[in-house]
């Protein structure tokens, strides 16, 4: 009797499995966080932290490295969406706007490389530590005003605000490790050329790509299905395109979000709404970065890692709070934008990553305090964020947030 | 107890209009009006910009004006004081009847005693009628000449339903219609006309059995196309969509105060009765057809097309307008009746053109400027 048709042992696991297992257990692990009141993700970033010992036993760990295009697609969709958020326009209007941005960046980059100094680490490494901490985790915000349904004055702010630390932290961190670079005796000429590269030529593919979307746009029929579908297709390309051309993915997919936005003479484009389906992109994300945080980076960073994470805190609310009321916001709502800015996420990590790709001596004891304030603001980063837009008065009346979507709620008669 | 009408200076008017409050990134309705009053309380403005049911509209009130032009002058000014504290938000304001495609389930009701007690009283209703209306307030001497207006004023109910209408889409859909925000003001109970009372004694005593039922606590709760407004002393028109521009809100005034000039001026005696059997016939076609409609005169027996009723009415209100000074804005009326050109036409072919509501709300924000 021949069994060959059986699998043979020890079984091989696939990409589909892995990616409907994490989709559905990241699902699970929200809804149980949601039902203790907390956002949802940090049920998703949980579900990542429970599940990297278990993949590891199971053979599945190599699969979470190979698993990074969807952490790219995810990352492309969020910052896409961003960009069409970010309106240069109104901070034309309202200076206060990019200069809270501006305030709270710096402010942000100062305190942490303070802080590192503090703990003798060498000004270059510091620094660029310090320019990553300045970035807030487009992903974590974007669902969690979703899932709130919150809008308003601080809600749009502080998505304008993610995108304008997101673009400095992914500028600074560049100019940061060309600097390095000269550090280990490279020419200056690569050191300028380097990040000139990066910030142009991400620019022109944003701009390149959008255009592209506008001429295909033209010719296809103007349904939502459509564009949608061409929208997702252009975000991916880029995604690869950037990679390939070893360009900036976050500024090119910020550009091409930016250069969609219709005006009076371009209206190609609708703008159709990518959360539902890149939802399911984020629950992967979210997983798939709690399951690359390695724990034991909480007690490796240690104190340093906490005072860094106090910085950052210390950095962005007193940035806030020195600009925002300028602008008109009341106190409430200062605070409140300022506690939307904390999450730290996979755009860090992945900043972070490409930094230790690329400079060896960025160091393993810096990394893990790096790392462990990370860990720290995944958890407590959606929650100060969410707190903050609820205490903003953004955040739908509580009643009126239904599962899922939000989009469905049950109200009670006359309540 | 009996209502006190206060006397106001006859032919004054005032107009209230209902706005909607927009987001930049996709032109839906946004809820942007308690930070956009609170910026405007900072500014000096003619007449009043308060809150409305839900945090998504905001209501102008203008002061009260005797003449069109000062009227028109005035409005400019507080919407260029709205669309200045709205740009420093990074949202925008415009006019039109209703959000194209807005989910009345995510509005949110104003946080006010008022508001939140309409809004636990008729459910999902209160959230639907985030539409937005033109109130024309004309001033009248007493009681009695606000009951007679009321009546006379209805057979011309539909002439300003198809010069305002600004509502041609409900979610996301055409509705056919030249306006659909009237549908979510009939839903109410207390919608529909004035009963057939022929002075304010016999109003009073109609108002205090409804009263004595419970089924209404004051003027308020009646939401009749037309109504006596006794604490200002007006005859309140309730049933224009919110034009898209301040002209166009200016020109529909004046046309309703030289309509009362002439009413006043040249009283009538017929019954109301038979006008009131035809009404909601008539206005049934003006909702849908718009200048097409056709209308019914149930005295002359006669029917015919809307716009030649329109403009046959223009033409013979020619001295009053002349003894107003109104002329000119009849004559813009005029002008847009006879090429049956309307807002909900000027929003249908944005839409033909762009195949996008949200780009024709993004124009519609753009026109309001205007």
């Amino acid at each position: 009797m021949n069994l060959g048709f059986l699998p043979a042992l020890p079984f091989e696991m696939s990409f589909a499995l892995m990616f409907g297992v994490l989709l559905v257990a990241g699902m699970v692990g929200g809804e149980m966080a949601r039902a203790a009141k907390l956002p949802r993700i940090i049920g998703y970033v949980g579900v990542g932290f429970a599940m990297a010992p278990l993949a590891r036993l199971v053979g599945l760990d190599l699969l979470f490295d190979e698993a990074r295009i969807f952490v790219d697609l995810a990352l492309g969709l969020v910052l896409f969406d961003l960009g069409r958020r970010m309106d240069l326009q109104w901070m034309k209007r309202d200076w206060t706007l990019a200069a809270a941005g501006l305030a709270e960046s710096l402010l942000t980059f100062a305190a942490v490389f303070a802080t590192l100094l503090i703990f003798d680490f060498p000004p270059v490494q510091s620094g660029i530590a310090a320019s990553i901490s300045m970035a807030t985790s487009p992903a974590v915000v974007m669902l969690i005003v979703q899932d709130t349904r919150a809008e308003g004055q601080v809600t749009e702010r502080a998505l304008n605000l993610v995108a304008l630390n997101s673009l400095l932290a992914s500028i600074i961190t560049t100019i940061l490790l060309a600097a390095a670079h000269l550090d280990a005796r490279v020419d200056v000429e690569t050191a300028l050329l380097h990040p000139a590269y990066l910030f142009l030529g991400s620019l022109g593919l944003g701009g390149l790509v959008a255009a592209l979307a506008r001429l295909v746009a033209r010719s296809v029929e103007k349904t939502r299905e459509l564009h949608f579908t061409l929208i997702a297709g252009i975000v991916i390309a880029t995604v690869g395109v950037a990679a390939m051309l070893k360009l900036s993915v976050i500024l090119s997919l910020l550009a091409f979000g930016l250069f969609t936005r219709n005006d009076a003479r371009n209206y190609d484009l609708l703008n159709v709404n990518l959360a539902p389906a890149s939802r399911l992109l984020y629950i992967v994300l979210f997983v798939i970065t709690g399951a690359s945080l390695p724990l034991s980076a909480l007690a490796a960073g240690g104190a340093a890692g906490l005072a860094v994470t106090a910085a950052r805190t210390l950095g962005k609310l007193v940035g806030v709070l020195a600009v925002a009321p300028i602008g008109g916001l009341r106190s409430r709502q200062s605070v409140g934008l300022g506690l939307a800015l904390m999450p730290m996420s996979t755009l860090a990590l992945m900043l972070h990553n490409d930094v230790v790709r690329t400079y060896p001596a960025f160091g393993t004891h810096l990394t893990a305090v790096f790392l462990c304030a990370l860990i720290v603001m995944e958890v407590a980063g959606p929650i100060m964020a969410q707190w903050g837009l609820k205490l903003a008065g953004d955040t739908a009346p509580a009643e009126e947030v239904g599962v899922a979507t939000g989009r469905h709620a049950a109200r009670v008669p006359g309540a | 107890m009996s209502l006190d009408f206060k006397s106001s200076q006859p032919l004054t008017m005032g107009i209230e209009l209902e706005l909607m409050v927009l987001n930049r990134h996709d032109y839906d309705l946004a809820r942007g009006a308690p930070d956009l009053l609170a910026r405007l309380e900072k500014v000096q403005i003619e007449g009043e910009v308060k809150p409305e049911i839900t945090e998504s509209m905001i209501e102008v009130n203008s002061p009260v004006n005797r003449r069109y032009d000062e009227l028109l002058g005035q409005l400019e000014r507080v919407r260029d004081a709205i669309t200045a504290a709205a740009d420093r938000l990074n949202v925008a304001v415009a006019g039109g009847g209703s959000h194209p495609y807005h989910k009345w389930s995510e509005r949110r009701i104003f946080p006010t005693e008022r508001f939140q007690r309409v809004s636990g009283l008729y459910g999902y209703l209160a959230k639907q009628f985030t539409v937005f209306g033109q109130h024309i307030h004309i001033g009248v001497e007493s009681g009695d000449d606000a009951v007679y207006l009321t009546h006379r004023l209805a057979p011309f109910i539909p002439h300003f339903i198809a010069l305002s209408a600004s509502s041609p889409f409900s979610q996301g859909e055409d509705t056919w219609f030249e306006t659909s925000r009237l549908h979510a003001v009939s839903a109410f109970p207390l919608a529909g006309q004035m009963p057939a009372v022929r002075t304010w004694q016999e109003f009073n005593a109609y108002f205090d059995e409804m009263l004595g039922y419970g089924i209404v606590a004051s003027m308020k709760d009646f939401y009749w196309d037309i109504r006596p407004k006794p604490e200002y002393g007006t005859v309140e028109i309730r049933i224009c969509d919110t034009p898209l521009t301040v002209r166009l809100a200016a020109q529909l005034a004046a046309y309703a105060q030289t309509l009362a000039a002439d009413l006043l001026a040249h009283r009538r005696d017929e019954g109301v009765e038979a006008a009131y059997r035809v009404y909601g016939y008539n206005r049934f076609q003006a909702c849908r057809f718009g200048f097409e409609g056709e209308v019914v005169d149930p005295i002359r027996h006669t029917r015919t097309r809307l716009r030649d009723d329109l403009l046959a009415t223009l033409e013979r209100l020619a001295p009053s307008a002349a003894a107003m000074d109104t002329a000119a804005p009849l004559a813009a009326l005029a002008a847009m009746a006879a090429k049956a050109e309307n807002d909900s036409r000027w929003l249908r072919e944005r839409y033909q053109e762009t195949g996008s509501l949200p780009d024709v709300v993004r124009m519609q924000a753009d026109r309001w400027r205007e």
